[in-house]
This record gives C-alpha cells, structure tokens and sequence, in this order.
C-alpha cells in the first residue's frame, strides 16, 4: 500500500495534497542545502582572515576588523540582507533616476542544466549569509588561536619561520581542530538562517513551505514537516562535526 | 673558517620594559665548541639575555655578531640568522599538533629547504643522538616532560646551529627526569657544540663549561672559570647565591658528579 493510497494515513490527515508540492519543497531543500554550504565556506574563509587580522594585524588593521565583527553581530540579519538585496535597485534610482536603461542590471540569473544557480537574490543571500557568517566566526577562530601558548609561536620564530609560515604551519593546524566545538554553533545556526533568503524572493525550503500552505492550507502540517526536516540536518551537521573533532584530536591531550 | 672569531659577541645588550630595565649593558664571547654557563637570581634577566640574542626580543642598544655578522642589520635576514641560533625551551614548547620526528623535520624541511625526505632522514638522525628515536611517532603529550625536552633538543640540532641556547632545560622537570636532560646536554658539551646555558645545575657547569658568568640585576656581577666559582668567588653576592644552590640542590649535584665520573 503506498502512503498516497486510499486509507493510508497520509492521505487520512489530508496530506496528498502535499505531495503535489514535493518536487518544490524538495528543489527549495537543495537551494537552503546550497546557500548553507556556499556562506558557510565563505564565512569561513573570511572568518580565518579577519581572526587573523584581529589577532596579528596591528593596531590599525585590528581595530578595522574588530569595528566589522561589532556592527555585523549587533544588527539584525534581515536588515542586512535587505540592505545588499536593494542596494542596485537604490543605486539605479539614484544613478539613473529618468528609468531604463539601469546602471546596474538586477535580472541577470545563471542557469546550469535549467537549474537558477545564481541570480541577484540568490547572490544577495550568498553575500549577506557569509559576511554575516564571518564575522561570527571569526570570533571562534580567534578564540581558538588566542588559547594556544606564547610558546608555540616563539618556538616557530626561534627555528627561523617567519610569521607568516608560523602561523601556517603551527597556528592554524592547532586553532582548527580547537575551534571544532565551539564552531560547529555557528555551523548548526546557519542552516536556520538560510532562511532570510525567503524574504528576498529566494525559492529556498522555507519559501517552498510558505507556498505550499498558501495552495494547500495545510500549515500546522507543513510547518511540522519543515521543523522535522530542520531538525534532521542540523543533527547530522553536528553529528559530523563531532566525528571530525574526535578524529583530528591530538593524540595524548 | 676562523677559529680565533667568537661564533657569537654578544656586546653591551641593553633590554628594558616600559620603566623596568631588564639588562643594563651585557657582553661577552663565545668561542667555537666553548659552553657558556649563565646563572644568577630569577628575574635577574637571563631569559631575557637568550631573546636577546637571538633577537626573539630585539635589544633596545648593543649588538649580537653571529661569525661576526650583526643581527638586527637591514640586509640581513633574521629568520636566516635564527635558523642558525638553536634554542632550547625551559617548557619545551613542542609543537603540539606534530609527532616527535615531524617536531624535529619542520625546521629543515620548512626553513632550510629540505626535501621531506631528507628532513626526515635528518630528523631522525637528531632523535637518535638523544636516544629519542624509539619514540619518534609518538606525540608531545604522550612523552614524559625529560622525553619532551631531549625532543626539544633534538629539534634544535636538526638545524646544525652554529651554536644552541638552552633556557633553563631542566627547571620544569621533576627531579627524577633532570638526570637523562643533563646527560644529553654533557654529551654534546663533550662532542663540541658550541652552547650557551642558562641553568642552576652546578654540577653540569662544573663539568662542562669554559666559563661561567653571574648575572643580578641585568648586569655581569662575576664571571670565572667553574673553579674559580667553586673555590669561593669574590663577591659575597655570587657566595650567597652558590651556597643557597647548593643547600637546595646538593644531592643532585652529587649525583651529577657520578655520571660526569664514568
């Protein structure tokens, strides 16, 4: 008996109605999966440079990074994806205030085998997502680099490595495998974030559920559905982090 | 190479903190295959005298010569220098992260250009000289405190140094762990390396070092041959000083005798 059949309890609490909107939910699922990934990478990537910047970059550079990570972390996030989704369409009106032709071309979209890859929105998600991602952790991963001796750097000094290659080879190795703990908060936040994305026009998981209730009222449903399949990802995000954790660790600490 | 050209000059060292002076004007020589025993009162500044040196904590006045080369100069490269100044933590200060042979392979693979190959092959070559080499895969944590130092150690002569400084190796060990450090250290003494020590062990400096040099209050109070020390120095300060060394330290120093004797 399959569960869209007559008598199954799918189809009992009305959930066939759902089902029309699986291929959706499940194209919304792979775009959150995609925006996760994507501002999770570059969130970290930005996030090893601006720890690195705080840490080791002087009074001036410091202060710059550290003013970054302040105002990203003390405002909203929605403010800020709105505030880089509008930023062309202000800056054609500003630019261009008689109309088209636009100074900036907001309806661009790269399509790879008929599948929306990017697109302004998308991008705009991407961006505010990892800016926003960094700034959190940049403050892990400096966390972990502040927690490692004086020693170990004035070991790497005293062989003749500059800063630069202590850093590389003596640092970082040990800051990443610290910071897996506290890090993987800020891997398990972000999934719940992606979807900001929704309200910048983004067809992501949460959007996908939005429009399937606007066609099928069946909102308690899908929102239980929604939270059910956030909760399954986030538990195999941390899942995972925990296993790379006890395989990095190092041997005898 | 010249022989009679000190392989370090260590000359008129002056090192102070915001409004604490540190050194107050540090000199000396140190010759080929010569060991150089630094002793004196903690806080006397004597950590600071080997960051000095090799410019870990670039002195405020005076100059460092390695073969006669100045640190410290515009042209010259003081990552090369380091290479070539061996140093010695009194906690190790091991790479966590890396196994003992890699701890030793880093410098000659990282900074002398080795290929991983021979950094290894010299590696392991530097774990055997302090009979470490059973315990080459194992990491620092999983090596008792006398393990990790001969492993520091090794690191150092895997870069062939033209000379090593050992910051108090063996203040941080239990006293049953000092004994396998020391011997290390007097058997490079004996095969020539040229060391600058930093050390309370009376017994290692009788052995083994040229000259021995008390510091207290950033400046050379006495400096001498062991003998000298030993049959009663000039200055009450420095007799003070031995005889509180002495009461604290006095069976191992016997000890030490022992293993100097064999």
């Amino acid at each position: 008996m399959s569960v869209w059949s007559q008598g199954s309890p799918v189809v009992a609490l009305g959930l066939e109605k759902l089902g029309d909107w699986a291929d959706e939910l499940l194209a919304g699922l792979a775009m959150t999966l995609y925006l996760y990934f994507v501002a999770l990478t570059i969130g970290f990537l930005l996030g090893v440079g601006l720890a690195l910047g705080r840490q080791y970059g002087g009074p001036v550079l410091s202060r710059i990074v550290t003013g970054y990570i302040e105002v990203v972390r003390g405002t909203p996030l929605l403010a800020q994806i709105f505030l880089i989704y509008v930023f062309p369409y202000s800056l054609n009106a500003w630019l261009t205030p008689d109309g088209p032709p636009f100074f900036m071309d907001i309806r661009w979209a790269i399509e790879i085998g008929g599948i929306r890859v990017l697109s302004h929105p998308i991008l705009s998600s991407i961006l505010a997502l990892g800016l926003n991602s960094a700034a959190y952790q940049a403050e892990y991963i400096r966390g972990a680099i502040a927690s490692i001796g004086e020693g170990q750097m004035l070991a790497a000094r005293a062989l003749g490595l500059s800063q630069m290659e202590g850093i590389r080879h003596v640092i970082l190795p040990q800051a990443f495998r610290r910071m897996i703990p506290s890090w993987s908060n800020e891997a398990s936040y972000l999934p719940k974030y992606t979807v900001v994305a929704t309200f910048i026009t983004v067809e992501d998981f949460f959007g996908m559920a939005k429009r399937a209730i606007a066609a099928t009222f069946l909102s308690l449903e899908t929102w239980l559905i929604v939270a059910a399949v956030y909760l399954v990802l986030i538990t195999v995000i941390s899942r995972v982090l925990e296993r790379v954790y006890q395989k990095t660790k190092i041997p005898g600490l | 190479m010249n022989k009679m050209e000190p392989v370090l000059r260590v000359r008129d060292v002056w090192k102070s903190y915001g409004d604490l002076e540190v050194l107050k004007g540090i000199s000396f020589d140190v010759m080929e295959s010569e060991v150089k025993v630094v002793f004196g009162p903690s806080g006397s500044g004597k950590s600071t005298l080997l960051r000095c040196i090799n410019y870990l904590d670039p002195p405020d006045r005076g100059d460092v010569f390695l073969r006669g080369v100045r640190l410290g100069e515009k042209d010259t490269d003081i990552n090369e220098m380091r290479a070539r100044i061996g140093m010695v933590f009194q906690h190790f200060n091991l790479f966590a992260h890396l196994r003992a042979i890699d701890n030793v392979a880093i410098g000659p693979e990282k900074v002398l250009g080795l290929s991983k190959e021979d950094a290894r092959q010299r590696a392991m070559a530097a774990l055997e000289h302090v009979k470490m080499a059973d315990w080459a895969d194992h990491y620092p944590a999983q090596l008792s405190g006398g393990q990790q130092q001969r492993v520091g150690i090794a690191r150092a002569l895997a870069m062939e140094p033209d000379v090593i400084l050992f910051d108090e190796p063996t203040s941080a060990l239990d006293p049953e762990l000092i004994g396998e450090v020391l011997q290390v250290m007097l058997d490079l003494a004996k095969e020539g390396t040229t060391m600058v020590v930093v050390t309370h062990e009376m017994g290692f400096a009788r052995a083994v070092a040229n000259e021995m040099i008390f510091i207290d209050g950033g400046v050379v109070v006495e400096r001498g041959t062991p003998e000298h020390f030993f049959r009663g120095a000039d200055s009450e300060r420095v007799r003070q000083f031995l005889h509180k060394l002495e009461e604290l330290y006095g069976k191992e120093r016997e000890e030490l005798r022992d293993v100097d004797g064999e």
